[in-house]
């Protein structure tokens, strides 16, 4: 042990609590270094000096205070336990149980009628979306079946009628713009075999390559293989835009 | 104190007897103040049955209890900012008294060097000395290595032989210091 070490041993030292060797160790180091010694000596005594420092007396007062107020938390601790005998009663416990368990089912018959009740009210909703949707698709401005397109986002995508509507819009809508929103709306109904099919079908009535193009990502985003000869018809058609067959050529390598 | 966990009140009364004295001394020499120290002692009590679910049977008594006490001490320092002042008596001059009166003499002085110690090194030289707590319970108590308590109760001891051999040399013109 360095000196350090020893210095930090002190304590342990004059209390007594060191093993032999360490008590060895210690006083071999203290007769040969005389810093350590110094050390040890003014600070043994010290330590020696704060055994004897004698201990104080609380005042008696202290002992009957704390004795009353053991005595008011033990009567207050019977009170309670009178108080609440009932607690521990088996037949309250058993009665307790059944009541919570009336309250449960009570509570569950509530539930399931308010839930009835949403159900109702999200039917209504959505058949409103769905008029809201059709109505402005047959509007004479473009910009309002534009409003229709993306009504339909909100409908639920197993309606029928706005699935058809779109898909009346992708084929014979006069407005660029309005046959380019409705085949992105069509993404909505993806999982449909009806709007899969619908938008194979649309593909060859289409005039304008941006729609056409537009409808060919779809149909590769959405892995429709049944489109590889509507594809093939679209390419051998003349007068179609080479940039369209190109793409189609893409969309075919995708695809197979 | 696992009587008193589970119900039995009255037991309490042996805790009491055995360690209030000790929780006092802990107390006077932390804050200076007896009649502080006496209420503070009633408090922990208080808390010790209050907090009795808390206890942990396999955590030695006295380790738990110091932890009451400790909260209890630095509440009680929030609320009333002490200014320690600790053995402040007149201490008198060295000349023609015997070796028992000088002894006392020092004790006294010793007060009042502990008196000055910073609250922590005072803290753990209540709890090693007076206590004769094991360093592993001050460890508990304090939440840290039975290493560190260990360097620190010597660092303790070492900062009040310099503050005790200053007030000495002060106070004690015949034993080879400036006057006070």
């Amino acid at each position: 042990m360095n000196c350090e070490e020893i210095r930090n041993n002190f304590a342990d030292y004059w209390r007594g609590t060191l093993g032999p060797a360490e008590t060895q160790q210690i006083e071999t180091h203290l007769a040969s270094c005389p810093q350590c010694r110094a050390e040890a000596e003014g600070l043994k005594y010290v330590w020696g000096a704060l055994g004897e420092m004698e201990p104080l007396e609380p005042r008696p007062a202290l002992r009957a205070r704390f004795y009353a107020s053991l005595r008011e938390m033990e009567n207050r601790e019977a009170e309670r336990s009178r108080r609440f005998w009932w607690l521990r009663n088996p037949v309250f416990q058993a009665a307790s149980a059944f009541a919570i368990l009336l309250l449960g089912i009570l509570i569950g018959n509530m539930t399931a009628r308010e839930s009835g009740q949403v159900a109702q009210l999200r039917t209504e909703v959505n058949s409103m979306k769905q008029l809201v949707t059709l109505s402005l698709l047959q509007q004479q401005n473009a910009s309002d079946r534009l409003r229709g397109v993306t009504w339909s986002y909100r409908v639920e995508q197993s309606d029928s009628e706005v699935l058809g509507a779109l898909l009346t819009t992708v084929n014979h809508d006069t407005n660029t713009n309005v046959r380019l929103a409705a085949v992105d709306a069509l993404r909505n109904f993806a999982d449909s075999p009806v709007g899969r099919h619908g938008l194979v079908q649309a593909l060859n009535k289409q005039d304008s390559p941006l729609v056409q193009i537009a409808i060919l990502d779809e149909l590769v985003d959405l892995r429709v293989k049944s489109a590889v000869p509507a594809i093939n018809t679209l390419k051998a058609s003349a007068g179609v835009n080479p940039e369209v067959r190109q793409h189609a050529d893409w969309a075919l390598a995708k695809l197979q | 104190m696992g009587q008193v966990r589970d119900g039995d009140l009255g037991a309490s009364a042996v805790l009491f007897e055995r360690h209030h004295r000790a929780l006092f001394n802990y107390f006077v020499h932390m804050n200076g103040n007896r009649e502080l120290s006496e209420d503070l002692v009633q408090d922990v009590f208080v808390r010790l049955l209050k907090y009795r679910k808390s206890y942990q049977p396999d955590k030695p008594f006295p380790a738990w209890m110091y932890q009451i006490a400790r909260n209890a001490q630095s509440d009680a320092m929030q609320k009333r900012r002490f200014e320690v002042e600790l053995g402040e008596t007149e201490i008198p001059s060295a000349h023609g008294i015997d070796d028992k009166l000088k002894r006392e003499q020092e004790i006294d002085l010793l007060r009042r060097a502990m008196a000055r110690l910073p609250l922590d090194k005072r803290e753990l030289l209540v709890l090693s000395r007076f206590q004769n707590l094991k360093y592993e319970e001050i460890a508990s108590i304090l939440g840290c290595e039975v290493g560190a308590v260990k360097v620190r109760v010597y660092r303790a001891v070492r900062a009040l032989g310099q503050i005790f051999f200053e007030l000495s040399r002060r106070q004690m013109p015949a034993s080879g210091g400036e006057t006070a």
